[in-house]
């Protein structure tokens, strides 16, 4: 309990990225050398308790890389992650899955099909020793019934359930151990719009009543505007933005962000297509372009924006790495 | 008003019944649509109610179990139901084509694109490889690929999505054909491809006057593209209206719900829960009579299980099937 509440403290982040950097070795060719890939780039934030942070950006943009390293299944290559405060190689391997749940986007493939409902929900509670076998059973109850999943189906597998079902199950099992914080990669991207908003539904009910952390990668933005607290955007490994949704939403800084916004389609016939963002395709990311590494496909940008990589900035609206910020004054 | 010519493709009553162990899957019931000649129609509705079948019945491409039924099928006039399948080839990728979600299902692995795109050009048109690579080239570059010289040599593998998916346009367009089905073309892509593409689709369809049926599942796309919306819901179009008229008025419980359910930035108040639809999608197997959103619907009554089909007329080329009136499903009106 008193480790729960250390988690919970206002001051310390419950995790903190600092210059992390995540590589990966990969060959073009079958008899090429391998070169290094910066999947994730020298990426720096602070997540703080009972938070919603969405990390948004293009496929590819290094989202689940980073979140695979917040929950401690992949080191980064350089820099560090702390988890309430303490470096994350520090902190078991067992005890960081106890804190950190994940839900992956394919309710389909991240179930077990031979095991029944109440065995997956049951497994973290089994692997962590949690219980007796009769509080087991009552915990996995519990749970079931707390993510709207009827009784009688903990003895189904997966293959009888619906898509919205199976994701509840991921659900119920990230939630069995009561982790504090849960990293949702794409959680509602498989799942029709009408069983969407019953999990989008659950999961804001959820974190209001057990006081959770919300890491939610998501790359439907209006999903995001609905439930974020804040909003970091990533460009080919690099964090480009992040700050308070409803500052991102309505004043977004860097040109990525804006053309990202540009192009959400919302439901009104009156607007037709937004203007075409950018014609050019996304770059290579094993020859990202030099200097900014959105500066090919940017409507603003400058002569030396192709030379010079841009620095992160950060003041009260949060951070932005753009050359249209750099220089100019900020508070501080 | 359109006239009798610009009516590209007239659907009525098709229905598309699949054998399955536990018996007869229903996976479209009496569907009637039309495509109009520089106009779009959108198929929205949610995973399985059928949008794809009707897309593959139109196309002759259904899974060789199922079984079609149809009043017509008409394609600038031509009975496509008459047509033996040889005759039915020659219009299928000419003057009808059909862009799917996945490039790959259309895309042979082991031939560079430029061949497939030829081929199509060679078959349909009886062209030289010379003047069928000149139209790839232009297709390619209309669709926004750089150097289409180079790309034409490439194979499938080597492109992104989106390349692909621009590449299929391209091979749709190759015979100029009076009819595109574009079945979730752009589902696989990231948004800022996805508008890219769609732009396209937009103005291709424009250049060439085109009919589109584009389906999807998102209403966001259709809201922005769409003339005329279909929706379905478990095999049947449950309502049909302009994109305006849909979308100012959606009048089918079901339609009122799917637009509640998405988040809408600057409409939707933040971190409050969103509208929803309970329950989940009913079996398409067996003979259901009445209206098959009634196990979900608030608006459910007795008679709904006989009677859910009639349709209504909301105003002039609106219309939805329910049992209720539009002042009642509206709130309008107190219940009896
Ligand atoms: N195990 C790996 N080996 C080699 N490259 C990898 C590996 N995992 C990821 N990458 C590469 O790292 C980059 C970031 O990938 P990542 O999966 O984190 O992106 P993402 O933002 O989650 O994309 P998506 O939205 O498609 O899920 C990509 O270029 C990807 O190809
Ligand atoms: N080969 C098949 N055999 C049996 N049933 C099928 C087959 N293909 C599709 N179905 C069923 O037919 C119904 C309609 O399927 P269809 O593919 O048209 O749906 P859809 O609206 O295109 O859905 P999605 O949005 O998921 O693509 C579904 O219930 C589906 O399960
Ligand atoms: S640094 Fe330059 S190229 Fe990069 S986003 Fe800012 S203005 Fe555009
Ligand atoms: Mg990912
Ligand atoms: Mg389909």
């Amino acid at each position: 309990m008193s480790e729960a509440s250390a988690i919970a403290s206002p001051t310390v982040p419950v995790l903190e990225c600092d210059r992390v950097t995540r590589l990966f070795r990969v060959k073009r060719g079958l008899f090429e050398t391998p070169v290094a890939l910066r999947a994730v780039d020298d990426v720096s934030f602070a997540v703080h308790g009972g938070e919603v942070l969405a990390i948004v950006g293009e496929s590819g943009c290094g989202k689940t890389t980073l979140a695979r390293m917040l929950l401690g299944l992949l080191p980064p290559s350089s820099g560090s992650i702390r988890f309430a405060g303490r470096p994350m190689e520090g902190v078991g391997r067992s005890e960081i899955a106890a804190r950190v749940q994940p839900v992956f986007q394919d309710p389909y493939s991240s179930l077990n099909p031979r095991k029944t409902l109440g065995q997956i929900v049951g497994l973290p509670l089994a692997v962590h020793r949690i219980g007796t076998e009769d509080e087991r059973r009552a915990r996995i109850a519990e749970i079931m019934e707390l993510v709207g999943l009827p009784p009688h189906l903990v003895h189904a597998y997966p293959n009888q359930l619906s898509g919205g079902q199976r994701q509840r199950v991921a659900i119920a099992r990230a939630l069995a151990i009561q982790p504090a914080i849960v990293v949702f990669d794409e959680p509602t991207s498989a799942l029709d719009v009408s069983v969407q908003a019953q999990i989008l539904n659950l999961l804001m009910e959820l974190r209001r009543t057990l006081e959770l952390t919300y890491i939610f990668i998501s790359h439907d933005l209006a999903v995001v505007e609905h439930i974020a607290d804040r909003v970091a955007v990533m460009y080919l490994g690099r964090l480009v933005e992040l700050g308070d949704t409803g500052r991102i939403f309505e004043d977004p800084r860097h040109p990525y962000t804006e053309t990202l916004l540009r192009s959400i389609l919302t439901p009104d016939p009156a607007l037709g297509l937004p203007p075409g963002p950018f014609d050019g395709e996304f770059p290579d990311p094993l020859a990202p372009p030099s200097g900014c590494r959105f500066h090919p496909r940017c409507p603003k940008a400058m002569e030396h924006c192709g030379a010079t990589a841009p620095e992160a900035r950060t003041d009260s609206s949060g951070l932005v790495e753009c050359h249209l910020y750099n220089g100019k004054s900020h508070d501080r | 008003m359109t006239s009798e010519r610009d009516t590209i493709l007239r659907v009525r009553d098709l229905s598309v019944d699949i054998p399955v162990p536990s018996g007869t899957l229903h996976a479209v019931r009496n569907v009637d649509l039309s495509a109009i000649r520089g106009r779009t129609l959108a198929i929205v509705g949610e995973s399985g109610c059928g949008k794809t079948m009707t897309a593959l019945a139109v196309m002759r491409l259904l899974p060789g179990r199922a079984r079609l039924r149809a009043r017509e099928i008409g394609l600038e006039g031509t009975d496509l139901r008459s047509l033996s399948d040889k005759a039915f080839s020659a219009i299928r990728g000419n003057r009808m084509a059909m862009i799917f979600q996945d490039p790959m299902t259309s895309l042979n692995p082991v031939y560079p694109i430029g061949d497939q795109l030829e081929e199509i050009h060679i078959r349909h048109r009886g062209s030289g490889r010379r003047e069928a690579r000149e139209r790839a080239e232009y297709l390619l570059a209309r669709v926004g690929i750089v150097n289409p010289g180079t790309r034409l040599r490439q194979f499938p593998h080597q492109l992104s999505g989106g390349l692909r998916q621009r590449i299929m346009i391209a091979m749709a367009l190759m015979c100029d054909p009076a009819l595109i089905v574009a079945d979730e073309p752009t589902t696989a892509l990231d948004v800022t491809v996805q508008a890219q593409v769609l732009h396209l689709l937009k103005d291709l369809q424009a250049e060439f006057d085109m009919a589109l049926i584009l389906i999807t599942h998102d209403l966001g796309i259709v809201a922005r593209i769409a003339d005329r919306i279909a929706v379905m819901y478990a095999g049947r179009i449950v309502e049909t209206g302009s994109s305006r008229q849909i979308f100012a008025a959606p009048t089918h419980p079901y339609t009122q719900g799917l637009i509640d359910c998405i988040p809408y930035p600057g409409k939707t108040e933040r971190r409050t829960a969103l509208g929803s639809i309970p329950g989940i999608v009913p079996s398409l197997v067996g003979d259901a009579p009445g209206c098959m959103f009634r196990n979900r619907c608030a608006m459910a009554e007795e008679r709904c299980r006989d009677g859910g089909n009639v349709e209504r007329s909301v105003e002039d080329g609106h219309s939805y099937r329910c049992v209720h009136p539009v002042e009642r499903l509206r709130g309008t009106m107190v219940p009896s």
